[in-house]
Order: structure tokens, then C-alpha cells, then sequence
């Protein structure tokens, strides 16, 4: 079986002050497949902070950047928002929202 | 994915990684004060073998050498022990709270590597601060043979460690970025006091 490309993924991280979010927005922005990465802090605490990671490229691979993030220290609470196939698909907004 | 180990890297890897265990736990400021800590310990306990062999009458330098020789050595290994033990229990200590905060083992993780990696060059350096200080400070007397005066070779000697003493003020000074030569005269009182209580009690 064959899985599409992934083309966007929006994490919430739990990560540790250091590596700084400009170190690890440098160090998955050299990631293969990685056209550029956004980092949000949302939430700051003693020795850690939460972090909302959005990446996107043609061809991104969760394993490789789920092992970068847990090499410095962080841990994958969620995966928030995934986009995959050939075009990125917006999230649409329904009577529901 | 990135190979784990700092041994397997290339040179512009390394230094990127060792930049990064910089960056995470603050290597250069934690090195630096342990030098300055102990380079000034170094030059102060020479300073004391200097004025006990002068004061004693010792004129053959050969003693004094020995005896600072010794006693940096064991300055050396007291720092470099000292700062292991000291340096990872506290590394320790700030990993342990991060894995309870974070709920994720540290150890294999860049951070763990940097902990591990302060502790060997921070006791590297804190070994060899005051042994290197106190080797300077010694250079007159391994001096004698050109000298030829053993009295002037402890007041080279002397003087060597106020400049030293001197030098690590300003370096201190700079390190602050405030008044240097008001460090430098601080450090350098260090030293004076020192020769001064060395040469009131020895005084007969």
C-alpha cells in the first residue's frame, strides 16, 4: 500500500527552554522536504514551554521531525491539523463552527 | 536522521554540536568562572609556598620548584576531581527536575549530551586553571641558571603573581564590562595581602 505525501503538519510540543525555538526552527528547516517551519509559543512555564510547531514542504516525513523534536528534549502531544495528497487542503468552516 | 553521537560527525558538524551544548547549557560561563576561580586559588597558594620557602631561608630553588611543582599537581587533580563531582551531581540534579516536568527521559537527548559534555570541560578546565597558574607564576625560579639570584628570582617570582593576579582582575573587569582596572586593583590587593600576612607572621 502506498501513503500520499505529506504536505503540512501542525504539532503541539512540549518542549524545554533550551534548544531555543530559533534553534529548532533552524534545525527542522534543514529537514528533507521541509519548505519552511513556524513555531508559536503558547504557553511558558519553569523549565519547559508549549510550543505549536507548523511545518510544511512536498514531502514531509512525521517520523523525521517527531525524532528531531524528541532528540532536543520535546515530546509530541498532538497532531493538530494534517495536510497530505497533492495540493494542501484548507480547513473549511461549517454551519457547525 | 542525525547520527547521535558527537564522535561520528564531521568537523563542521561537531563544532555545530558543541555550539549547541554551548547554547543549551551555557558552557563558556560556567567555564570561565571556574577558571577564574581557580587560576586565582593557584596563584594565592603559590604566592603562600613563595613567601613560607623565602621566609624559611630556603635558598635553593630546587625546593620551592618542587614543592609548587607538587602542590599544583595537586591543585590540578583537587580541581579536576572537585569539578566532576560538583559538575555532575548539579547537571544531574537540573536534568532530573527537566524529566519531571517534561515526562521524558533526558539522558539520549541533546540536552542529556551537553550535561555530559559541560561536566568533562568544565573539569578539564577547572584542572588545569590552577595548575597552569601556579606553573606561571613559578617561571622565575625555573629561571635560577640565567637569574643567578635566588632572592631576586622570589621577587620576580612575586611580582609574576601580581601581575597574574592583575590580569585576572582585568579579565574579570571585562568579562562585567565595568571599571577594569578597578577589578584589577582588587584582585591585585588579593595578592599583597597575602605577601603582607605571610611576611608579618614570618617576620622574627
Amino acid at each position: 500500500m502506498t501513503f500520499g505525501n505529506l504536505r503540512r503538519m501542525v504539532l503541539d510540543v512540549l518542549k524545554p527552554l533550551e534548544p531555543d525555538i530559533v534553534d529548532l526552527a533552524r534545525k527542522i528547516a534543514t529537514l528533507s522536504g521541509v519548505d519552511g517551519v513556524n513555531i508559536t509559543i503558547y504557553e511558558i512555564d519553569h523549565h519547559v514551554e508549549n510550543a505549536k510547531i507548523t511545518v510544511e514542504g512536498e514531502q514531509l516525513s512525521f517520523q523525521e521531525l517527531k525524532d528531531l523534536i524528541v532528540e532536543n528534549g520535546g515530546a509530541v502531544h498532538s497532531i493538530d491539523e494534517v495536510a497530505a495528497g497533492k495540493r494542501t487542503v484548507e480547513e473549511v468552516e461549517t454551519h457547525q463552527d | 536522521m542525525k547520527k547521535n553521537r558527537v564522535w561520528w560527525l564531521s568537523i563542521p558538524e561537531f563544532l555545530a554540536e558543541i555550539q549547541s551544548y554551548n547554547q543549551i547549557v551555557g558552557i563558556t560561563e560556567i567555564a570561565r568562572r571556574y577558571f577564574v576561580m581557580n587560576a586565582f586559588d593557584g596563584i594565592l597558594t603559590t604566592i603562600g609556598v613563595l613567601a613560607g620557602n623565602y621566609l624559611a631561608g630556603v635558598r635553593d630553588l630546587s625546593i620551592p620548584i618542587r614543592i609548587g611543582i607538587a602542590t599544583s599537581i595537586a591543585m590540578g587533580i583537587s580541581g579536576l576531581w572537585g569539578a566532576y563531582l560538583t559538575e555532575t551531581a548539579e547537571r544531574q540534579r537540573e536534568l532530573s527536575e527537566l524529566e519531571k516536568v517534561s515526562l521524558i527521559d533526558q539522558r539520549e537527548t541533546s540536552i542529556g549530551r551537553a550535561s555530559r559534555f559541560a561536566v568533562i570541560i568544565v573539569s578539564i578546565v577547572d584542572g588545569l586553571a590552577p595548575a597552569l597558574a601556579a606553573l606561571i607564576v613559578l617561571t622565575p625560579l625555573f629561571l635560577d641558571s640565567v637569574i643567578q639570584n635566588p632572592v631576586l628570582s622570589y621577587a620576580l617570582a612575586g611580582g609574576t603573581a601580581l601581575v597574574s593576579l592583575f590580569v585576572l582582575g582585568l579579565f574579570l573587569g571585562k568579562i562585567s564590562e565595568a571599571n577594569l582596572i578597578g577589578f584589577g586593583m582588587k584582585t591585585l590587593m588579593a595578592g599583597i595581602v597575602a605577601i603582607a600576612i605571610n611576611f608579618l607572621l614570618g617576620a622574627e
